[in-house]
């Protein structure tokens, strides 16, 4: 069987507090985004390097135009860069100017990065009933935002026409823990036993990690957990797949399978 | 990555005990009795116990101290004092809030009884709950600190921008508010004394592993915090696995602060 793995990063920086607080200078209990900046994605960079693992980091455009070297470094290390929309919008709530945002967003990183990105995830996993829409209209192929679902599946009745929905488990995004303040041995445990049934269940499995020291795993001692967790996900013979390719193989398979039928 | 700690140690820990005791309380206009006694746990039984743990393993420690603790408890500032740990500042009554105008005046109200209190001005200071602003890192240069350690944005000590220049002689020690403090994870994720040990362990492995430099922050209170029996019990034997580390020293955050800033180019500097 071709079980599967999407090992995704949302790359959070300052921009969440930035948004929350427009216009001011941020320190200390604001500022644990710049952790990303100083050691946490270039930490989690040479770790992906070292486990030999292709991912997809979504990234924000904000942060994107903080931090283009960073972004380079993505995409030099065989990483996919897709999009996290501009600056942690509420997409459920910016009505007439989501078309712009999203385009600004799509625009800004199709430069950044030098190709359009293929795919989003909605800041704060918010959308309107526009949105997938939108994204089918900039040439986005799937989207990565939704928790209904185990396993991919098609967005055409969504407004998301030719697209896929590479869906999350909440269990799995690591802020989902660290977020509560648990200690890193239970959020290894609720993602370890997540981990195992959905695998089993469904042959799929999207992680949604991120580079910060507060809610996500670019600790030293985090990622040793990690470690730990994607060796045991080795143990299940999955492959790690970036989102763009994942998406593009299902698409083929959908095409070549209406082809072939009368 | 070289990084050069004081005495030529391999790695240093420094603990930061945030008193945090009755001037908690009253910072939010509550009397602090009954179930609000939290703070005073701390004066009548936490810094005593966090005392006697540091003698018995003969290490210093650096005590953050509101000033208003400060004056409630003279004589308890003065026997940490005595003992030979450092006395740094946390606020005139914890205030976990946004100051505007009104900060430098209580940075310096806090600073002043410190001084006053002990004898020897604090060098260090720590954001209550991490509130900074603009005024804050210049005042406190003015003041004549050396360090703070309110940030949360690197694994090793750097030399901030204060006012657009790179400061030679004030360093920041970041803290670690995430998992190397016992207020979030007994607070907020509710975990048993046992698993926030091994996860402070998990930590200084990594840490020692990754430049060697440890900071955890303790509370000496009974309601948030390791000021109870088995939750002290952690405190110390974390204190003992870290000492059995070859080359690992326990040093104040003062000490750590003057090493740094006399040679700043031997360990790593630069603000990114």
């Amino acid at each position: 069987m071709n079980r599967v793995v999407l090992l995704t990063v949302n790359v959070l920086g300052t921009g969440p507090e930035e948004a929350a607080h427009p216009g001011a200078t941020l320190f200390a209990r604001f500022a644990h985004g710049r952790y990303a900046y100083r050691v946490g994605l270039a930490r989690l960079l040479d770790y992906l390097k070292r486990m030999e693992i292709p991912a997809t980091f979504f990234w924000p455009a904000v942060e994107a135009q903080r931090r283009p070297a960073l972004l380079q470094r993505c995409l030099e290390g065989g990483h996919e860069v897709a999009s996290h929309g501009y600056a942690f919008e509420d997409h459920s709530a910016l009505g007439d100017r989501e078309p712009e945002v999203l385009a600004a967003a799509h625009e800004a990183l199709t430069r950044l990065a030098g190709a359009p990105p293929l795919g989003f995830r909605a800041p704060h996993g918010l959308l309107s009933i526009k949105t997938l829409g939108l994204l089918h209209a900039l040439g986005c192929r799937y989207d990565s935002s939704f928790i209904d679902d185990d396993s991919p599946y098609l967005l055409d009745d969504d407004g998301g026409t030719g697209m896929v929905e590479l869906p999350l488990n909440q269990w799995l995004i690591d802020a989902s823990h660290f977020g509560r303040k648990l200690t890193q041995a239970r959020a290894e445990a609720f993602m370890r036993e997540e981990f195992d049934a959905l695998i089993e269940e469904s042959g799929y499995a999207c992680l949604v990690l991120h580079p910060r020291a507060d809610i996500g795993v670019a600790r030293a001692a985090r990622l040793e957990m990690m470690t730990r967790l994607l060796e045991r996900a080795q143990t299940f013979s999955v492959t790690f797949q970036r989102c763009g390719d994942y998406a593009a193989a299902l698409l083929e398979a959908r095409r070549t399978a209406a082809a072939a039928s009368p | 990555m070289m990084t050069k700690w004081p005495s030529g140690a391999s790695a240093v820990l420094c603990v930061a005990v945030h008193m945090d005791g009755p001037a908690c309380e009253i910072g939010h206009g509550h009397a602090p009795l009954g179930m609000r006694g939290g703070g005073r746990y701390a004066a009548r039984r936490g810094i005593a116990r966090c005392l006697d743990i540091f003698a018995r393993q003969g290490v210093k420690a650096t005590f953050f101290m509101c000033g208003h603790d400060a004056e409630l408890y003279p004589d308890l500032m003065r026997e940490v004092h005595r003992a030979g740990h450092e006395i740094a500042a946390h606020g005139y009554q914890h205030e976990d809030w946004e100051l505007g105008d009104a900060e430098p005046e209580l940075l310096e109200r806090a600073h002043r009884i410190l001084s006053n209190c002990v004898g020897e001005a604090p060098v260090g200071w720590c954001s209550p709950s991490g509130y900074k602003s603009r005024l804050t890192l210049p005042t406190l240069k003015r003041l004549g600190y050396r360090y703070d350690t309110s940030e949360k944005d690197d694994d090793l000590p750097y030399l901030p921008e204060i006012e657009g220049v790179e400061a030679r002689d004030f360093i920041m020690l970041p803290n670690n508010t995430t998992s190397l403090d016992d207020w979030p994870m007994y607070h907020q994720g509710q975990g048993l004394p046992s698993e926030l040990l091994a996860n402070w362990i998990a930590e200084l492995d990594a840490l020692i592993a990754s430049g060697g430099y440890v900071h955890l922050i303790v509370h000496p209170r009974s309601d948030y915090g390791s000021g109870t029996p088995a939750r002290a019990a952690v405190v110390e034997r974390f204190i003992v696995e870290a000492l059995r580390w070859p080359g690992l020293q326990v040093v104040t955050l003062a000490r750590l602060a003057e090493h740094c800033l006399a040679a700043p180019s031997q360990w790593r500097g630069e603000d990114k």
